[in-house]
């Protein structure tokens, strides 16, 4: 950014970022998370292409419905939505100045992913003491397709990863709304903003698993 | 919730208006979406039951991608703003689509042949 962009955004009209020709008011934090998140996607196109074809080729595949519990699922599903909510919340608190609001809305979002996270290690729990292994997968002890439980666990459990660094990275912004860091006006909410962005696309990619690995 | 999301609604209205008028009124629009999103899911968890016989399987699998594909892009239009965004930034967040084009030429062979062959 120039000294001129600088001191525009210093000054004149703060509430804005400046100008850019290709990405309008967005700012350069925006457009670097929206490029992090689209090569983040790629890396779970690569995870849910192999899934697909190892799936849509074989003739012993298990119906996923009769091992896998849709209606936890279904509710982890929820939560998740509803912890979309409260973030977009958050922002708009943040935007409007408000510390103790948006210091709300983001713990509330926390609480959301600790939720999710917790159902997703009981669900894990349940499945491994049931015979859904890593590698090598049982059912009703009966030896079932082992890519199975490879593919659920790569899949699901990259996702869970992704929902731990977000409650991670949401603590790190809730303890800077804390301080005041996010709520000063102009586009100091900006840092709710693209924590935000990212929490979505976690929450975006889960309504696809949901799809693809427990309800097809 | 109900009642404190219209509190949070009437806040918002007045506390984000301004200089930030295109941004200020989302929260109706966000409660709209979360509400859809829920439905959607609801519907989505009784497709696979209603469509369970074998003869159904491609309109159930139709019917499961359609409605995530939907919520997907209501997540990504609203939550994320991309609604809102200028093209470029458009362009970026549907780089991914390119996985699912390739990912569905790659299924191409086995939906024609059959599998294990």
């Amino acid at each position: 950014m120039s000294t001129a962009a600088v001191a525009h955004a210093d000054h004149g009209h703060d509430d804005e970022p400046p100008v850019d020709e290709h990405f309008g008011h967005a700012t350069g934090g925006k457009v670097a998370m929206w490029m992090f998140i689209a090569q983040d996607g790629m890396s779970f196109g690569g995870l849910l292409t192999a899934y697909a074809l190892l799936r849509i080729n074989s003739v012993d595949w298990p119906v996923p419905a009769e091992i896998l519990g849709i209606g936890l699922t279904a509710f982890a599903t929820f939560i998740l939505i509803c912890s979309s909510l409260t973030m977009v919340l958050a922002v708009e608190k943040a935007k409007a100045r408000d510390q103790a609001g948006t210091a709300r809305w983001l713990g509330l979002t926390i609480l959301g992913g600790l939720i999710f996270l917790g159902i997703q290690v009981f669900e894990y729990m349940h499945l491994v003491d049931a015979g859904i292994g890593f590698a090598q997968s049982s059912w009703q002890g009966v030896e079932i397709n082992d890519r199975f439980g490879s593919t659920f666990y790569a899949v699901t459990g990259f996702h869970g990863l992704h929902v731990f660094s977000g409650v991670v990275y949401l603590t790190c912004i809730l303890l800077g709304t804390l301080k005041g860091k996010y709520t000063q006006g102009g586009i100091s909410y900006s840092a709710v903003e693209l924590v935000g962005l990212f929490w979505h696309f976690v929450d975006l990619v889960w309504i696809l698993v949901f799809t693809f690995v427990y309800l097809l | 919730m109900t009642t404190h999301d219209t509190d949070v609604q009437a806040e918002a209205g007045t506390g984000a208006t301004g200089s930030h008028t295109e941004h200020g009124s989302h929260i109706g629009i966000y409660i709209t979406i979360f509400l859809t999103l829920s439905v959607l899911t609801v519907v989505e968890v009784f497709v696979p039951d209603i469509y369970s016989a074998e003869w159904n399987a491609h309109t159930k699998m139709l019917l499961l991608c359609i409605l995530a594909v939907t919520k997907a892009l209501l997540v990504g239009l609203f939550f994320m703003h991309l609604k809102w965004e200028k093209p470029w930034l458009k362009y970026i967040a549907l780089t991914p689509v390119y996985m699912g084009i390739f990912a569905i030429f790659l299924m191409l062979e086995t939906a024609f042949r059959g599998p294990g062959g």
